[in-house]
C-alpha cells in the first residue's frame, strides 16, 4: 500500500504529460482510474491523449516509455484478481484473452467496467480498436480523429506497398534462434500480416502459427530478408551469428546480409504505429522511393 | 503380571510429543489463515472489516468481493491443496519406504500434466457442444482425469494375482513419465505461443484462479482421500519393517496399498487440477515433521496435513504480495523456499537414499 | 492344539523348492527345522507364515489359515524373519510396540518394555534402531515378536513363535539366552518352530527336530532319534560323528577335519 503511495508523484507527471499533449483543461479534474491491459490498447489510450487517466498497466504495455512508471499487474493471461482490484480501477480496457477466467469473473463481480478490445491484423481492425477504446473512455470525437489519421497513414503505407511493381521479396519472420533451431512464423499470425501489409511475401506458408523450421525447409523457403524482434535474451542473435547458422547460409538473405529488426510491439502490436512499421519494412525491402 | 504392572508408566515417548504437536500446528494454521485474510494487494484488512462489522457499518461491494470471493476461496483452496500434497507425500514415502518419494512416483504429475496440455492445446479444437458442460474448467478436469487415469494404469500394470509390486510400479512410472513427456512434447510442438505461455504458467502453479466453484469441486474429493489416508498410520509403520513383517503383525498389506494409491491419486489429482504444478511441499513437510517428532505415521499424516496447509497458505501470501499488483506463480515460491531444504535432505541422507 | 502343514509344495520357476512336505508341530514343544543350505527350511517357514505362494494346507490351532484375516492370524502367531529391514528412523521401543495392537497384550503398555528386558536390552528403549549392531537388532526384533504374542496361551488357545534362524548373528551367551526364551515359551504352553543351523543348540533345546534335504522332509523325531551318523551324512552329504553328552544323554556333534 505504501508502494501505491510512492507512485503518486509519477502519476502526477503523467497527468502533466497528458495535458502537454494537448488535452482540454476540463480533464484536470478527471481521476486516474483506468487499467489498460495489452500493449496496443495502452498505446491507443496514450495516443488519444488520455494517459493521465491510466492508473496501471500489464507487462506487455511498454510503449510509450512513460507507461513503464505505472504499476504493473503482471502478464495478461495470469492476472491476480486482488492485484487488479488493488489498483482501484473503475474501467479495465483489455485486449482479447485476459485471464484466468475466474480472475476476470471476480473482477467483473466487483463493479468494475471491463471492456474487451478484439484483436485484429488489418487497418479496419485497428480503427475499430481505437473507436472502442475512445468510446469506453468517453472521448469518441478524439477517437474518430485518431482513427481517421491512423487510417490515412495506413492507406498511405498500403499505397506505397502496392506501388512496387518489381518482384515481391520473400520475408521470413524469425521468432527465436534458441539452441541453433529457428522458430519462424507461418500464416495467420501478426508477423504474417505485417509482412503482407508491407508488400512482402511470407516465405513460409505451410503451417499456421509459430513453428520450428527444419534446416532443409528453411532452404526451400528461400527468404530474401529476415525479420526479427529487437529484444534482448535469446532473440538477440547478431547478424553474423544468424547468417553463420548452416541452414541460413543457403538463403538469399544470407548473401545480402538482409536482416531487419524492429521493436516487437511496434511490429506486431497492431496499434496506432502500425503504418510506421509497414513503411519501415517496405523501405527495407524495396528501398526508399518517392 | 505383577512384573508387568511395575514396568508401567513408560517414558513420555515421541508419539505423545507428536500428538502434542497437532495442537501447535492447528495454532499455526489458524495464524496463517488469519494472515491470508488480512494481507493482500488491496489495503482492505480483516481487522478493519471486523471493526466495521462491530460498529454495524455495512461492507462495501469491493470489500465483500475481495474478502469473500477472492481471499476466502483462495485460503480454502490453499489449505486443501497444501494438505493434499503433504499427506500424499507422506503416504507415498511410507508406501515406497523411501523419504524422497513423492506423489509423482505414481504418475499423477506426468498424467495430470499431459491432461492439462491436451486441454490447453487441443481444447480450442473441440466443438462447442462438447465443451459446453465443462466450459472453462476444461483444463482442471482434464488434468484430474489424466492424473487419476495414469495412476490407475500404473497400478494395474504392477498388480499381479492380487499383489501390487511397489518396485514394478516405480519402474512403470518412469516409463509412463517418459511417454507422457513425449506426448507433451508433440503437443508443445503444435501449440501456438500463447498456449505455450499458458503451459508454462500452469506448470508453475497458482491459486490465482481460486473460486468457490473450484473449492466445491476439489474439496469433497480431497477431504475423502485425506480421511482415508489418515487411517493408514499403523499400516505404514508396519510397512517400514518390510511387507512380510507388516503382514505378520496383522496388517492387510494389499488393502492398505489399494487405499494409499487411490487416496493419493484422488487427493493429488484434484490438487494439481485446481492449482497446477506445486513442488516440494510433499517432500519437505513430512521430512521436517520426522525430524521434529519422529517417523510414527499415526501422528505424521495428520501433522503433514496441518503443516502442508499452513505452508501453502503462507507461500500464497508471499506469492501475491511480493510483486503486487502482479503476483508470482506459487510454484516459484515453494521451489525457492523448498529446493534448498530438499538439497539439505539429500546431503544429510546420502547414505540412506541408496539403500 | 497344533500347527499342521500338509503337502506343502513350492515352485521357484522350474525348480521345486519344496516337494510335498508335511510338518506337525505341537503346542508345548519346540520344534527345530534343520538341514543343509538350500534344503528349503526358510521356504517352508515362509509357506507356513503365508509369505511364500504354495500348494498344500496349513492348519493353525485346528483352523485353515486360508480365509483368516491378517489380524486374526497375528493374534495367534508371531514371526521373526531371518534378516530385519527398516525404513525411517524409528526408535527401539517404537519397533517393539509395533507388534502390540494386534495381540491381546495391546492394552498393557508395560509389555514392550518387559519384552526388551527379556532379551537383555532394557536400557535401549529410546535408541535409534539404525544405530544398533546386527546382534542387538536381531534381539530387538525378537522382543517385538515376544510383545506380539506376550502370553503363550490366550483364550485357551496356544500361540506360536515362528523363528527363522533366531540365533544366526548372536554370540554364544545370547544364543543360549534366545533359545531359553523359546524353551520357556513352549514350557508355558505356547508352540515354537525354529529354523536352525546349529545342530547342538537344536539338540539341547528342541523337543523334536525335522530334517529337510532337497525339498523333502527326510526325518522327524526327538533329537536322539534323528541326530544319527547315518541321517546326518544323508542330509548333509559329509561324515559327522554324533556323540552323547555323558550327563543328560543329549546328542552332540563335533565337526572335525576330514581325514583322507
Amino acid at each position: 500500500m505504501t508502494r501505491l503511495r510512492s507512485i503518486r508523484p509519477v502519476l502526477a507527471t503523467l497527468v502533466a504529460l497528458g495535458m502537454a499533449a494537448g488535452s482540454a483543461g476540463a480533464q484536470q479534474t478527471e481521476q486516474a482510474d483506468v487499467l489498460s491491459i495489452g500493449g496496443s490498447v495502452t498505446e491507443i489510450v496514450m495516443a488519444l491523449g488520455q494517459g493521465h487517466r491510466l492508473k496501471a498497466r500489464d507487462s506487455t504495455s511498454t510503449y510509450p516509455p512513460a507507461v513503464a512508471d505505472l504499476p504493473d499487474v503482471g502478464y495478461m493471461r495470469a492476472l491476480s484478481p486482488e492485484g487488479v482490484l488493488s489498483v482501484g480501477p473503475a474501467l479495465i480496457l483489455s485486449e482479447e484473452g485476459a485471464g484466468p477466467v475466474e480472475a476476470v469473473e471476480v473482477i467483473r463481480a466487483a463493479d468494475v467496467d471491463f471492456v474487451e478490445v478484439p484483436d485484429a491484423y488489418d487497418a479496419s481492425g485497428i480503427m475499430n480498436k481505437i473507436t472502442i477504446v475512445g468510446a469506453a473512455l468517453g472521448v469518441p470525437d478524439r477517437a474518430a480523429k485518431l482513427a481517421d489519421t491512423v487510417g490515412a497513414d495506413l492507406r498511405t503505407a498500403a499505397t506505397l506497398a502496392e506501388s512496387w511493381t518489381g518482384a515481391r521479396k520473400r520475408v521470413l519472420f524469425v521468432l527465436s534462434t534458441q539452441g541453433g533451431k529457428i522458430t519462424a512464423s507461418g500464416t495467420g499470425t501478426a508477423a504474417d500480416a505485417i509482412i503482407r501489409l508491407a508488400g512482402g511475401v511470407n516465405a513460409v506458408t505451410d503451417f499456421t502459427g509459430y513453428r520450428q523450421l527444419s534446416d532443409e525447409s528453411l532452404g526451400l523457403a528461400a527468404p530474401d530478408l529476415i525479420l526479427m524482434m529487437d529484444r534482448s535474451g535469446d532473440h538477440a542473435a547478431t547478424v553474423d551469428d544468424l547468417f553463420a547458422m548452416p541452414a541460413m547460409q543457403l538463403t538469399p538473405a544470407a548473401d545480402s546480409q538482409a536482416l531487419v529488426r524492429m521493436d516487437g510491439l511496434l511490429m506486431l502490436g497492431f496499434g496506432p504505429r502500425t503504418a510506421q512499421a509497414v513503411t519501415r519494412l517496405n523501405h527495407a525491402l524495396y528501398g526508399e522511393r518517392s | 503380571m505383577a512384573m508387568i504392572s511395575e514396568l508401567q508408566a513408560p517414558p513420555r515417548d515421541r508419539l505423545s510429543r507428536a500428538r502434542t504437536l497437532h495442537w501447535a500446528l492447528v495454532g499455526l494454521l489458524a495464524v496463517c489463515s488469519l494472515a491470508s485474510l488480512q494481507v493482500g494487494a488491496t489495503d482492505i484488512t480483516l481487522t478493519t472489516l471486523l471493526g466495521k462489522l462491530a460498529t454495524g457499518e455495512t461492507l462495501g461491494r469491493m470489500e465483500r468481493v475481495v474478502l469473500l470471493d477472492i481471499r476466502l476461496p483462495r485460503l480454502a483452496l490453499g489449505a486443501l491443496v497444501g494438505a493434499a500434497l503433504a499427506v500424499s507425500g507422506a503416504a507415498m514415502q511410507g508406501l515406497f519406504r523411501n523419504p524422497l518419494a513423492d506423489p509423482g512416483i505414481v504418475g499423477v504429475g506426468a498424467g495430470a500434466g499431459l491432461g492439462a496440455i491436451l486441454a490447453i492445446v487441443l481444447g480450442a479444437l473441440l466443438p462447442a457442444w462438447a465443451v459446453g458442460t465443462v466450459g472453462n474448467q476444461l483444463v482442471p478436469v482434464a488434468a484430474f482425469l489424466g492424473g487419476w487415469g495414469s495412476t490407475i494404469l500404473l497400478y494395474r500394470v504392477s498388480t499381479r494375482g492380487g499383489r501390487t509390486s511397489v518396485a514394478t510400479m516405480l519402474l512403470a512410472g518412469i516409463a509412463l513419465g517418459a511417454l507422457a513427456g513425449a506426448l507433451s512434447g508433440i503437443l508443445v510442438y503444435i501449440a501456438d505461443d500463447t498456449q505455450l505461455r499458458d503451459l508454462t504458467f500452469w506448470g508453475l502453479g497458482s491459486l490465482a484462479g481460486a473460486s468457490w466453484a473450484k473449492v466445491l469441486a476439489a474439496g469433497p474429493l480431497i477431504a475423502l482421500s485425506l480421511g482415508a489416508a489418515l487411517m493408514l498410520g499403523r499400516g505404514l509403520n508396519g510397512l517400514a519393517l518390510g511387507e512380510a513383517t507388516a503382514a505378520h503383525i496383522g496388517i492387510d498389506v494389499q488393502r492398505m496399498k489399494n487405499i494409499a494409491i487411490l487416496a493419493v491419486a484422488g487427493a493429488t489429482g484434484a490438487a494439481v487440477a485446481v492449482s497446477g504444478g506445486i513442488g516440494f511441499i510433499g517432500i519437505v513437510v513430512p521430512h521436517l515433521l520426522r525430524l521434529a517428532s519422529g517417523p510414527d505415521h499415526r501422528a505424521l499424516l495428520l501433522n503433514s496435513a496441518l503443516l502442508g496447509a499452513s505452508l501453502l497458505i503462507l507461500a500464497d501470501v508471499i506469492a501475491r504480495v511480493v510483486i503486487a499488483p502482479a503476483e508470482l506463480p506459487i510454484g516459484i515460491v515453494t521451489a525457492v523456499l523448498g529446493a534448498p531444504v530438499f538439497l539439505w535432505i539429500l546431503l544429510r541422507r546420502r547414505g540412506l537414499v541408496d539403500t | 492344539m497344533s500347527l499342521h502343514a500338509t503337502g506343502i509344495r513350492v515352485r521357484y520357476g522350474h525348480r521345486d523348492a519344496l516337494r510335498g512336505v508335511t510338518l506337525h508341530a505341537r503346542a508345548g514343544e519346540v520344534m527345530a527345522i534343520v538341514g543343509p543350505n538350500g534344503s528349503g527350511k526358510s521356504t517352508l517357514l515362509g509357506a507356513i507364515t503365508g509369505t511364500v505362494p504354495h500348494e498344500g494346507r496349513v492348519m493353525l490351532n485346528g483352523r485353515d489359515v486360508i480365509g483368516q484375516k491378517p489380524w486374526a492370524l497375528a493374534a495367534q502367531r508371531a514371526v521373526l524373519p531371518q534378516t530385519s529391514q527398516l525404513a525411517f528412523p524409528f526408535s527401539v521401543i517404537e519397533i517393539v510396540r509395533m507388534g502390540l495392537q494386534s495381540g491381546t497384550a495391546g492394552d498393557r503398555p508395560g509389555v514392550a518394555l518387559h519384552a526388551l528386558r527379556r532379551v537383555g536390552l532394557d536400557g535401549y528403549a529410546d535408541r535409534p534402531f539404525q544405530d544398533l549392531s546386527g546382534g542387538e537388532a536381531q534381539r530387538v526384533m525378537l522382543a517385538r515378536v515376544l510383545a506380539q504374542v506376550w502370553a503363550p496361551v490366550a483364550h485357551g488357545q496356544p500361540r506360536w513363535l515362528l523363528l527363522d534362524e533366531p540365533v544366526a548373528s548372536l554370540d554364544i551367551a545370547h544364543q543360549l539366552q534366545v533359545m531359553q526364551i523359546a524353551r520357556d515359551f513352549a514350557d508355558a504352553g505356547g508352540g515354537v518352530i525354529a529354523v536352525m543351523h546349529d545342530l547342538n543348540l537344536s539338540a539341547l533345546f528342541a523337543d523334536r527336530i525335522a530334517v529337510l534335504a532337497d525339498g523333502q522332509c527326510i526325518a522327524t523325531g526327538t533329537p536322539r532319534e534323528v541326530l544319527t551318523d547315518a541321517m546326518l551324512s544323508r542330509a548333509y552329504g559329509c561324515t559327522l560323528r554324533v556323540s552323547a553328552l555323558p550327563t543328560a544323554d543329549v546328542p552332540f556333534i563335533l565337526p572335525h577335519a576330514a581325514t583322507a
